[in-house]
């Protein structure tokens, strides 16, 4: 075995250089307005639409410790938030670049690191006068919704056309809150979240506008709904289509009650201001994505209803799983209560057949095939049996013994985690057993919860106690009860009473962008869980990165502290002290310049502003008022609130929804930046790379060989 | 048909020192273990060149264990290191630098070797009894009853590692977590023969450093845990839990033997055999009211089912690491067959619950004396933490070496530069009977003295990455550093605040000169002093018994290779 030894050369760094190659793939996929990238593979002419930083990192041919390392981070941010990565690969990029200018500087590389770390960490602290809590931004988005001008924006007549003025509209949610209900009927359906106790709210009904009071039946819980749709009292079903903004799929006032609507279709309600507000926020935060904010609303609102008004105002991703659909339009994407899967046709005729019954259920947390054994168990080699009498097979023993322990303990519906014998699948069939595989340990978790079923490993362990009762299962359809027969599978919705669980069915009929429309999905559905678990919010649309500038440029004129008085009571650091004062502003316009970068290309990708030149200009601007003001961070907030702050470039938005606020994750996006600098600084460190491995002649023959030392 | 091939004969290399490829080599590894050392040390990356994990570090014992070395020169050399590191955990790159610059620059004398052997032993005589004695000026006590030196010890390995990429706030919040780790395991009642307990570390990689803390006790990972609801625990009438610890597999598959092979007719199962003596075993559990099961292995489902069906909590797959702890801290001893049951094994746990930390979740044991605690790293992304972890492992080292030996000495290359002028002192005042005891000339003596004290030195000077000026003052010999950019001829005191250790100040004229390294005319200089406030709070220190051991290991391992004349390599 040989080493190999290779010295970056310092003045032109080859780590640092390869990190911002591999970043400048990623500038147009920053900001609300992206562009997808179709990544083609060559050997096989098989290509992939990606839109994300980490779909393209993982596409990406990363051979390089620099790119080894670069991937590590995008994945580690995306583990950790699953938002912020491509924020994080744009600085990587920008403040790579930055600092092999300060390297042509001759700016020694420590004055580089420690200038560059303390200024973030300044920075970082600085921002955090725009973080608002999430009790204000709830207040202030309620406040701005009933504003004047935001009854003007198209969406929002839709919702509230009927209404004769904004103060009306402000009456009926004040009214709501404490409605007079008139019980119109009550539905002895054992489906809890198909059918509703309709309730109707007299005083607005002359407005053609209706609020519903929701109460599923065995939850103590009652919430209110409000609604464009006009309820009538005979109408049993009735599709719930009433955010203020959005109406699922923008039809008029009346067709909503057409077709067959199936009740779990969910919307937001707005009982109260807490609750608009989490729908608000969802949307603050979706940065222009509405179908994913629109089945998020739902999701947030169906969880809410459940958590009883206890005023958590947590999002539970636990309880949220994704299904694709490929072959529907995306308008049809929804969320739908329980669990929504795809099944093959065969066993169709089992769910035609347990249709409106009750059925018992079985958890598996392995495979179900004859060869599974749990993990850690060590098959014996030297076992042989003897068979004297060949005829039975093993098989099938095995087969119609599990089945009969099936059949023994009532079992209709088996859930398991892993595979299942098709062979056993079969049989199942025959005797209406449904088998459903590859299901996750959450939603094996939430079905125990509510079934009380316990997760088994073998089929053998089964005891009375294991088998959960109540599961229900039906075919899925869509909200217009258009037929979903997407050619092999068919999908399912398995649910149970009280199930907290609530499946996020996406759709979409081209293929290649699945996979994107998923992604973005829990992109936005983390960035509210991290909202919520921060309890605050950045505002968003560049004022951050607006106030990092204005605040460098302060740290930039501040004059120099001698050395030796800066150094009194701290950890003593001699090879800094000095020489970073020396180099400071250098140093720091390269930090400020990877926001400034940033900001330039986000405004540039929204294809608000014409030019870069145009951004750097009102960029400018907006930090010399920010100067001249004195106080940088209230002429931020002010315009800001104002809906001035750089906008035109304030997302898609801009162009039909004044004064929308667009908001931040705050540790999202701070460790975003801290994850670039710290990869950036690390690569800078690297003075020599160290291949170990029996790859010596590889190595002497490559073109690089003269690059190598070996040891 | 058998063939017979003739033996090689071996290869006899002479003098291997004196090879051309020999000292590229060491010349190449000095280089590069000096751009390592030091806060403000460069970073390799180490990887396999296809695609595999990257290593990114500049800590010893990271890039010698991954260093393959053709030479056995260079083997012998990073074989002691090694050991030395293996012991002391700190202190790896002095050692290892040192001895490449004693190598070379007595290499590049002109005196025999055995003569330079025998001056550098009463060297390093000199140096050790210097370390020793009262009146050294580059050690300091350290007081046990005050943090403020242990946490300059720790805050001094962490800021040595710049690969784990922390900031200072951060360096702060892990000294401290560090130390108060370190106190968990020291026993409150110190008994004559009192052992240390341990510190386990808990990897949480992908988080914020500052999201790492210290528990009492064990945590062991539980993935299918339940945070929900909380942990129902049995406990004997003393409100304790009773715990039994398995190292033996519990999966039902230990039926499996070595070799042979077992025969068995059709419809008998081993298996069902294996997992009825295992619920015999959770029968007995139940009957004997043990509260928790933790299996080292794995535990077969039905007994699994079995044991919570009666109220036992059963932990499995808590690996071998945490075996010793365990047992340590609950008093129970491993059990290691599933047919022998002793009730004498149980220990007994103060409580139990469940903790998450990150998306990981966790059962906590809790035990009545808290000599076993449980350190939760994190840090942002995978090379760097594995690099901390690496760091706070050598903290907590030096902590219990310093612990045996209440001693640090000055870092920041100032115990180097003080050590230096003092051997440069002491060898001016030599007696002529010394010499005679060597055997060896004055002149001679002086030469080898030089030398070592020029490699001292150079170790100092390779904690200097950028281009600034490195000095060293005439009254305490401690080290200093120009900061890079300023011309040779400026007016130093303006310059330099503070010596590398912190301890001295500008504040009087201290007569600075260059330091150099390598080349310089020799100074002849009266004894350095011992600097008269010894007690700050921000001071770099370094672990006193790993430095000494560094120092003897470093001459003594330069001695070896001095020595060398031959080499036999077999050829077979």
């Amino acid at each position: 075995l040989l080493m190999a030894f290779r010295d970056v050369n310092a003045r032109r760094h080859i780590g640092l250089q390869q990190l911002s190659s591999l970043a400048l793939a990623g500038r147009t996929l920053l900001g609300p307005v992206k562009s997808c990238k179709f990544i083609v593979d060559e050997s096989t002419n098989q290509s992939t639409l990606i839109c994300s930083a980490v779909r393209l990192i993982e596409s990406l041919d990363l051979t390089s410790a620099a790119g080894q390392l670069l991937n590590e981070t995008i994945q580690a941010q995306n583990k950790e938030f699953k938002t912020g990565m491509s924020t994080l690969l744009f600085l990587v990029g920008a403040w790579s670049n930055a600092i092999v200018e300060c390297l042509q500087q001759n700016v020694p590389v420590s004055a580089i690191v420690s200038v560059m770390s303390e200024g973030l960490n300044s920075c970082c602290e600085r921002v955090q006068c725009l973080q608002i809590s999430i009790h204000d931004v709830n207040k202030e988005l309620c406040s701005s919704s009933v504003r004047p001008n935001a009854s003007k924006s198209k969406t929002c007549q839709i919702g509230c056309n009927s209404l004769p003025n904004s103060h009306l509209f402000l009456y009926f949610q004040k009214e709501i809150s404490v409605p007079e209900v008139i019980p119109i009927n009550s539905c002895s359906h054992q489906d809890d979240d198909c059918n509703f106790n309709k309730h109707l709210v007299s005083p607005l009904a002359g407005f053609g506008s209706v609020a519903t009071l929701v109460k599923p039946a065995g939850d103590k819980s009652t919430s209110v709904i409000s609604g464009n749709g006009v309820a009538t009292s005979s109408c049993s079903k009735q599709k719930l289509t009433h955010s203020r903004y959005f109406s699922t799929l923008g039809k008029s006032l009346f067709s909503s009650q057409q077709g067959n609507f199936q009740g779990y279709l969910l919307g937001p309600s707005a009982d109260s201001c807490e609750y608009c507000g989490l729908g608000h926020l969802a949307m603050a935060l979706s940065h222009g994505n509405e179908p994913s904010m629109k089945l998020l609303q739902s999701i947030v609102a169906y969880q809410q209803e459940r958590a009883e008004h206890s005023g958590s105002s947590q999002l539970n991703v636990a309880e949220i799983v994704t299904c694709c659909l490929l072959g529907l339009p995306e308008s049809y994407s929804c969320a739908s209560p329980g669990f929504v899967t795809l099944l093959s046709p065969e066993q169709v005729t089992v769910i035609k057949y347990f249709e409106d019954k009750l059925l018992r259920i079985l958890l598996i947390d392995g495979d179900l095939t004859e060869q599974y054994r749990h993990l850690g168990f060590n098959r014996p080699c030297n076992v042989r049996t003897i068979v004297e009498h060949p005829s039975l097979q093993e098989g099938d023993l095995w087969l119609s013994s599990m089945l009969d322990n099936l059949i023994n303990f009532e079992v209709n519906l088996v859930l398991v985690k892993g595979n299942v014998c098709e062979n056993l699948r079969e049989r199942c069939i025959a005797n209406s057993i449904l088998l459903v595989s590859s299901v996750t340990w959450n939603v094996l978790c939430a079905f125990g919860e509510v079934t009380g079923a316990q997760p088994v490993t073998y089929l053998t362990q089964l005891n009375a106690s294991c088998v959960g009762s109540g599961a229900q299962v039906e075919l899925w359809k869509a909200s217009d009860g258009r037929a979903t027969d997407l050619g092999e599978l068919v999908p399912v919705r398995i649910k149970a009473r009280g199930i907290p669980l609530l499946t996020a069915v996406l759709t979409t009929s081209v293929a290649s962008k699945m996979q994107l429309i998923e992604d973005q999905f829990w992109t936005l559905v983390y960035r509210l869980h991290h909202a919520l678990n921060d309890k605050k919010v950045f505002l968003g649309g560049g004022a951050v990165e607006l106030l990092c500038l204005s605040h460098i440029q302060m740290l930039v004129e501040q004059p120099l502290q001698p050395a030796n008085q800066n150094a009194v009571k701290e950890f003593h650091n001699p090879w800094l002290a000095a020489s970073a004062t020396e180099y400071k502003s250098v140093v720091l316009q390269a930090l400020a310049s990877g926001w400034k970068q940033y900001l330039l290309v986000v405004m540039c990708n929204t294809t608000k502003a014409a030019s870069e030149l145009e951004v750097a200009t009102s960029v400018d601007h907006h930090l010399r008022k920010a100067a001249d003001c004195g106080c940088p961070s209230a002429y931020i907030l002010k315009e800001f609130r104002r809906g001035d702050l750089l906008r035109d470039g304030a997302g898609p938005f801009a162009d039909h929804r004044e004064g929308l606020r667009v908001y931040d994750n705050v540790t999202a996006k701070t460790e975003a930046w801290r994850r670039a600098l710290d990869l950036v600084l690390l690569v800078l460190q690297t003075d020599a790379e160290i291949v170990t491995g029996p790859r010596k002649n590889q190595l002497l023959n490559s073109h690089v060989s003269s690059e190598f030392m070996f040891l | 048909m058998s063939r017979l091939e003739a033996k090689k004969p071996p290869l006899f290399i002479t003098e291997p020192l004196t090879k051309d490829g020999v000292s590229q080599s060491l010349s190449l590894l000095s280089r590069i273990l000096k751009s390592c050392y030091g806060p403000a040390g460069r970073l390799k990356q180490l990887h396999n060149g296809v695609g595999g994990c990257v290593c990114t570090t500049s800590q010893s014992s990271a890039i010698l264990g991954r260093l393959p070395v053709s030479h056995p020169v260079l083997g012998v050399l990073m074989a002691s290191v090694q050991n030395h590191i293996s012991r002391f955990s700190d202190c790896g790159l002095f050692t290892a630098i040192l001895c490449c610059s004693l190598i070379e620059n007595f290499k590049s004398l002109n005196v025999t070797s055995c003569t330079v052997i025998k001056i550098s032993k009463h060297l390093l005589s000199l140096c050790m009894d210097y370390l020793k004695s009262e009146a050294c000026g580059c050690r300091v006590a350290v007081d046990f009853s005050s943090v403020e030196t242990l946490l300059c010890l720790v805050r001094s390995v962490l800021r040595s590692k710049p690969a784990c990429m922390l900031n200072k706030t951060e360096v702060d919040h892990l000294t401290t977590l560090i130390l108060k780790a370190f106190l968990f395991t020291v026993p409150c009642h110190a008994e004559s023969n009192a052992v240390l307990g341990k510190c386990v570390i808990v990897p949480v990689k992908g988080r914020r450093v500052m999201d790492s803390t210290v528990l009492p006790g064990l945590l062991i990972e539980t993935p299918e845990i339940q945070l929900a609801k909380p942990l129902t625990v049995k406990r004997t009438c003393s409100n304790m839990i009773k715990m039994a610890l398995f190292c033996v597999s519990m999966s039902g598959d230990s039926f499996n033997p070595e070799e042979g092979t077992i025969t068995v007719h059709h419809g008998i199962s081993l298996e069902m055999s294996e997992l009825n003596q295992l619920l015999n075993v959770g029968k007995q559990l139940v009957n004997d009211e043990v509260g928790l099961v933790v299996c080292q292995k794995v535990i077969h489902p039905s007994l699994k089912q079995y044991l919570k069906e009666n109220g036992v909590i059963a932990v499995d797959r808590a690996g071998l690491s945490l075996m010793e702890p365990l047992s340590r801290m609950t008093g129970s001893k491993p059990i290691a067959s599933i047919r022998l049951l002793s009730p004498s094994c149980y220990g007994s746990l103060k409580d139990l619950c469940t903790e998450s930390f990150a998306s990981k979740n966790f059962v906590h044991l809790i035990p009545d004396d808290t000599v076993v605690c449980s350190l939760i790293l994190c840090n942002r992304n995978e090379t760097a933490w594995d690099e901390l972890k690496r760091a706070c492992e050598t903290a907590e080292h030096v902590l219990q070496l310093t612990l045996k030996e209440p001693l640090a000495l000055l870092g920041g290359g100032c115990t180097e530069t003080h050590l230096a002028s003092y051997i440069r002192h002491k060898s001016c005042s030599l007696s002529t009977s010394s010499f005679e005891d060597i055997d060896c000339s004055r002149t001679q003596y002086q030469l080898v003295a030089d030398g070592f004290c020029r490699s001292l030195e150079s170790v100092a000077h390779s904690l200097n990455h950028d281009d600034g000026e490195i000095l060293t003052d005439m009254v305490y010999g401690h080290c200093w550093f120009v900061p890079p950019g300023f011309p040779p001829v400026s007016s130093w005191p303006d310059l330099v605040s503070k010596c590398g250790c912190g301890i001295n100040g500008n504040g009087e004229n201290l007569k600075w000169r260059l330091l150099q390294g390598q080349f310089c005319s020799p100074v002849i200089q009266d004894c350095p002093k011992d600097p008269l406030v010894k007690v700050a709070d921000f001071l770099t220190l370094d672990c006193y018994a790993a430095k000494c051991s560094g120092l003897q290991v470093a001459l003594e391992t330069a001695n070896l290779i001095l020595d060398l004349l031959y080499v036999i390599k077999d050829q077979n």
